[in-house]
């Protein structure tokens, strides 16, 4: 009796793990193609569980397309496998996840998402002449140090605050703002600098708080920004799973006010989450024309792996814009192909890809809106026009 | 005033849960004089449980108020099957063992249930149905959520609920027998270890409500929402007074409060370190918290 007993609590306990009928999907390990001694080895750094996972997955998820894409072309050089190692946006792993790829002779890794995880990774592999090509890292310290072998493809935080600043006083006429961050050193340098430009702007900052990076509890925030009464809300939150519950706890509080957010919320899950609540969110995020063929090609080759996140594009274009240099250099020898990549200049998915001596790509930060559960363009600071449509 | 009243509303639904969340552990260090760390993942399987319930039942077309219901009941007794399972492989085999030796039981119980619930479910963050409660009504300026009135009446349920067991039946008689003197109890006939898993199954069914009512009003769980609202529900069980059950009540609302009223006046970065700068404080002076009486070591 009493070990039957014992046998059902165990069952119960299984039963936990049992209970997959969560519908999510399992990894995706397909494309991860057994070791070869041969060919080239790309490393994908990010946040694959916690918090940020849904990101992370992304940015493997985008090298992975690339790589199906890549690898007929590479002839004797390939083939292309991927080694993905997980930071979980904490700097301390991601200089041991760094430490692992060096080991394992990666080439070049495509990562990381937080800026406070690609900065430290990035001491390491740029030390071992191994290339660090980020998505999703958007901190202008990332490429201001001098670095030799880091590279951008995204946009960079002093833009984007640019963009943020001009829609604010340009098109919403606003002349107060309230700012909110969860102190990282991305969502944090976003906010200071929104913060220093305003100022400039005679946009009058009314408070600017700072809350606990993974907090689900907004409501006494909330309360003081529902009492200064501003024009714009600016939301600079390191991703989509903190701001959705923020964006339902400003609904329910009945806040009216317009509200800005910035690129690391653009993610289908936002909409996911906070379902109405997300409608007529404003945010920053780099323009991607996606009628283009290379879009399109991408879109391909992404579909198996779900629906492209906010750096898939990104991490595809960073990690093909590597191997077309690979390809142009003949070989992986690191100071060749960097000769390539600064030579390099293709149609990317997101956009055009050209780096710059420092390693950045240009940004192109336009507004965007959720509408009727998607993110619409909306409004583009070069011009001052609302987009078409 | 309108900013203070809104302020207090919120605290008392951040409060109620931390309560709920306390209890477990204070009924179950009451008993056992264990720090029952998996506590916190409870917390978690049953605001996954929720989602899980409650999309199927929404699905099926049945009004909000009755998948709630049902959802929160089925949910409860799932929790408190695990609570037991988890004593009986984790916690009884160790019954006579040292304290550390259970201690570091329930850390490795807490560290299985958190990945056991990442690998089934996923890292991403799952979301409740949206329609379900919607609205609310404004009361001076201040606005309370329905889900707010749910949360808070919910709670109070449960606590007189508890009371009632706790103080006014037989079974409750025994519990309270069973904290003060095991062998003592034992020997009058009180089956003691069915006592344990029993205060066990409680404390679960509490965390479980408190998990599916803050997935409900968050909007979506994720595999490690347990770890830190489980250290602010121990830590409110230790400012009540740990083992107290009006105690850990008291001590719920209290660190609630304090956090919002910490974000609100002062600065939403420093909400948690006021929390605990308090809660340092009140053991200073009355190092068995609030209600705590005096331990007494020798019964352990």
């Amino acid at each position: 009796m009493k070990r039957a007993l014992y046998l059902l609590s165990m069952l119960l306990l299984v039963s936990l793990v049992a209970f997959g009928c969560g519908g999510e999907k399992k990894e995706e390990k397909k494309g991860e193609a057994p070791k070869a001694a041969a060919g080239i080895k790309i490393g994908s750094l990010g946040p694959l569980t916690g918090p940020y996972a849904a990101d992370g997955n992304d940015i493997k998820n985008g090298v992975l397309a690339a790589i199906e894409v890549m690898n007929p072309e590479m002839g004797a050089l390939g083939p292309v496998t991927l080694q993905a190692e997980d930071d979980a946006c904490d700097p301390r792993q991601a200089v041991a996840a760094a430490n692992k790829l060096i080991n394992e002779k990666v080439t070049a890794v495509i990562g990381a998402y937080c800026s406070s995880a690609t900065i430290p990774a990035s001491e390491p592999l740029i030390a071992s002449k191994i290339f660090m090509i980020t998505p999703a890292s958007t901190s202008e310290k990332v490429t201001e140090r001098g670095m030799p072998f880091m590279y951008r493809t995204c946009g960079r935080d002093d833009d984007q605050s640019k963009a943020a600043i001009s829609f604010m006083t340009d098109h919403l006429k606003a002349k107060t703002v309230y700012i909110i961050d969860d102190k990282t050193t991305y969502s944090q340098g976003l906010a200071d600098n929104v913060a220093k430009l305003a100022a400039a702007g005679g946009l009058k900052v009314l408070g600017h708080e700072h809350v606990n990076q993974g907090d689900k509890d907004y409501s006494a925030v909330l309360t003081k920004v529902k009492a200064a009464k501003p024009d714009v809300f600016y939301v600079s939150l390191q991703n989509s799973a903190s701001a959705a519950p923020m964006l339902i706890q400003i609904a329910r509080m009945g806040i009216k006010t317009k509200i800005l957010a910035q690129d690391a919320v653009y993610h289908p899950q936002l909409m996911e989450l906070a379902k109405k609540d997300a409608e007529g969110v404003f945010l920053t995020f780099g323009y991607t024309d996606k009628e283009t063929p290379s879009y399109k090609k991408f879109a391909d080759a992404y579909k198996k792996l779900g629906e492209p996140g906010a750096y898939s594009a990104y991490s595809y274009d960073s990690t093909v814009a590597y191997l077309k240099a690979v390809k142009a250099a003949g070989s992986t020898d690191p100071d060749k192909v960097k000769a390539e990549l600064a030579k390099l200049e293709f149609d990317g998915a997101s956009k055009k890809i050209k780096y710059k001596e420092n390693g950045d790509s240009g940004s192109n930060y336009v507004i965007q809106v959720v509408k009727d559960g998607k993110f619409t363009n909306y409004w583009n600071p070069e011009n001052g026009q609302l987009f078409a449509k | 005033m309108e900013f203070l009243l809104q302020q207090l509303v919120n605290g008392i639904t951040l409060g109620g849960v931390y309560a709920l969340v306390a209890l477990g552990y204070t009924m179950v260090y009451g008993i056992i004089q264990l720090i029952n760390f998996a506590h916190g993942e409870i917390y978690a399987a049953g605001g996954y449980m929720g989602v899980i319930l409650i999309s199927w039942l929404f699905a099926q077309g049945y009004p909000p108020a009755i998948c709630l219901g049902a959802a929160l009941l089925l949910a409860m007794g799932y929790c408190a099957l695990l609570a037991m399972a988890v004593e009986k492989v984790a916690y009884k085999p160790l019954r006579h063992s040292s304290r550390l030796s259970v201690l570091l039981s329930a850390l490795g119980m807490s560290i299985f249930l958190q990945n056991g619930l990442m690998l089934t479910q996923g890292v991403y963050d799952r979301a409740y149905p949206g329609e379900m409660v919607q609205g609310g009504f404004e009361v001076a300026g201040a606005v309370v959520s329905y889900m707010q009135v749910i949360i808070v009446s919910v709670t109070i349920v449960l606590l007189l609920a508890l009371n009632l067991l706790v103080f006014k039946t037989r079974i409750g008689k025994a519990m309270r027998a069973t904290a003060q003197d095991k062998t003592m109890s034992a020997l009058v006939g009180i089956n003691s270890s069915r006592i344990i898993s029993l205060t066990f199954a409680i404390g679960a069914a509490l965390a479980c409500a408190a998990g599916i009512m803050v997935g409900l009003y968050y909007g979506s769980v994720r595999y490690d929402m347990g770890f830190v609202p489980g250290i602010k529900a121990f830590s409110a069980a230790v400012l009540g007074g740990i083992g107290n059950i009006t105690g850990a009540m008291i001590g719920g609302l209290l660190i609630g409060m304090i956090e919002v009223f910490a974000a609100g006046y002062i600065s939403s970065e420093y909400k948690d370190v006021f929390a605990f700068i308090i809660l340092i404080a009140v053991l200073y002076f009355m190092p068995t918290g609030i209600m705590g009486e005096n331990v007494d070591d020798t019964r352990v």
